[in-house]
């Protein structure tokens, strides 16, 4: 992975800009809205499925899809799943998310080493 | 807001100025930010963001997934449309946090609301809402400072990531791994029922099809729309035909049948 993105620092301040705009407007309208009225409780009930459909989401991404080809690899990144089995044990016991992530690192880099090593 | 009572298993001294108050509340919040913020900040400097810049989207953006998805995307070169996109249906999960917050910042102007919600994020949100639940004299302005407090100690951490990141050689797939974890983490918290657990393995398996189908990480937000919306169809039939279906069923906050639904697609 050492793919470097050819981005200059004026297209990184937009893209900055835009994303305060996105990450901004969900946090806003609706304290702004249900300060005032109820909440609909359907839009509530989809929404409830909304973060661990996308975390799941972008967990595959990351460890069963090929970030060049966007091809499916079961075996492409097996540091990654194993470390991905850890990390879902520690979340489960510790329900730490600094020591969930600590753990994945260290287990990421001692299996990289390990069959880099093969 | 000065003075407060203490509920009275906390050792703690009842003229504590509230700055104090709100530092101690949000402390655990700001030291788990620190690795995680080293990491981000050193991941956005290998995706070629400047120290400054990345103190601009440590303020402006706040958000860990937000932001370890920047730096992801811009490593594997993607469109500026496709990560803004990106951005936006990973931040919708907000909607949701500020609604359920809402009950609590009633009759609060626009301007602290427009206050709240830049700093808002999941971390902060989980800390306000359980001291809202559970403690009567919290107040919409303590749960500001432990935002700012929290928003201090990201945006720092990520600086001194960003300055050392360009000192030190990293292995890019390992701390790119620090996103996968964190969203792993996210999902464990996530799994209350057993639909949620199923929905998870949808979401899994429509993210590798449109993935792969799609050839880009638009791919992402369809599986994510279709996953959810799946996911709220099948709870609310549940709910109506089999109330006592026993996919409805809570799982076990400890112990158990841990969650490994997502490491095994």
């Amino acid at each position: 992975m050492n793919a470097v993105n050819t981005w200059n620092s004026t297209q990184h301040f937009w893209l900055i800009i835009l994303g305060f705009f996105v990450a901004f407007v969900p946090r806003f309208v609706p304290l702004m809205l249900f300060t005032k009225r109820e909440i609909p409780e359907w839009f509530n009930e989809w929404m409830k499925f909304v973060p661990v459909s996308l975390f799941t989401a972008l967990v595959v991404k990351d460890i069963f899809i090929d970030s060049k080809t966007y091809a499916f690899t079961m075996t492409g990144k097996l540091p990654e799943m194993i470390a991905a089995v850890i990390v879902i044990i520690v979340a489960y016991r510790t329900r730490s998310m600094a020591i969930s992530v600590v753990a994945g690192l260290v287990a990421v880099f001692l299996l990289s080493l390990a069959f880099g090593g093969l | 807001m000065s003075k407060r009572t203490r509920s009275p298993k906390q050792v703690v001294d009842p003229n504590e100025p509230a700055w104090k108050t709100t530092l101690r509340v949000s402390m655990p919040l700001n030291i788990s930010y620190i690795p995680i913020g080293l990491a981000c900040g050193i991941l956005l400097h290998a995706a070629g963001f400047n120290t400054l810049l990345t103190g601009l989207v440590s303020i402006l953006i706040f958000s860990g997934g937000a932001q370890f998805l920047i730096a992801t995307m811009l490593t594997i070169n993607s469109p500026l449309l496709s990560i803004v996109l990106m951005l936006f249906f990973l931040e919708l999960r907000y909607a949701l946090l500020s609604s359920s917050l809402s009950p609590y910042l009633r009759g609060k102007s626009t301007r602290f609301l427009f206050l709240f919600a830049v700093s808002l994020n999941d971390e902060n949100y989980a800390v306000n809402y359980l001291k809202f639940a559970t403690d009567k004299k919290w107040t919409p302005h303590d749960a500001l400072h432990v935002e700012h407090y929290s928003l201090l100690f990201w945006t720092v951490s990520n600086l001194i990531g960003s300055l050392i990141g360009s000192a030190i050689k990293i292995d890019l797939g390992v701390v790119n791994f620090a996103l996968t974890a964190l969203f792993l983490y996210m999902i464990v918290m996530q799994l209350k029922n057993r639909i949620t657990v199923l929905i998870a393995l949808v979401a899994a398996f429509f993210a590798v099809v449109f993935m792969c189908w799609t050839k880009s990480t638009i791919g992402l937000v369809i599986s994510t729309l279709v996953a959810s919306f799946i996911g709220f169809l099948l709870e609310s039939t549940l709910r109506k035909r089999l109330p006592e279906s026993h996919w409805l069923w809570k799982l076990r906050t400890h112990a158990g049948e841990p969650s490994e639904s997502d490491g095994n697609e």
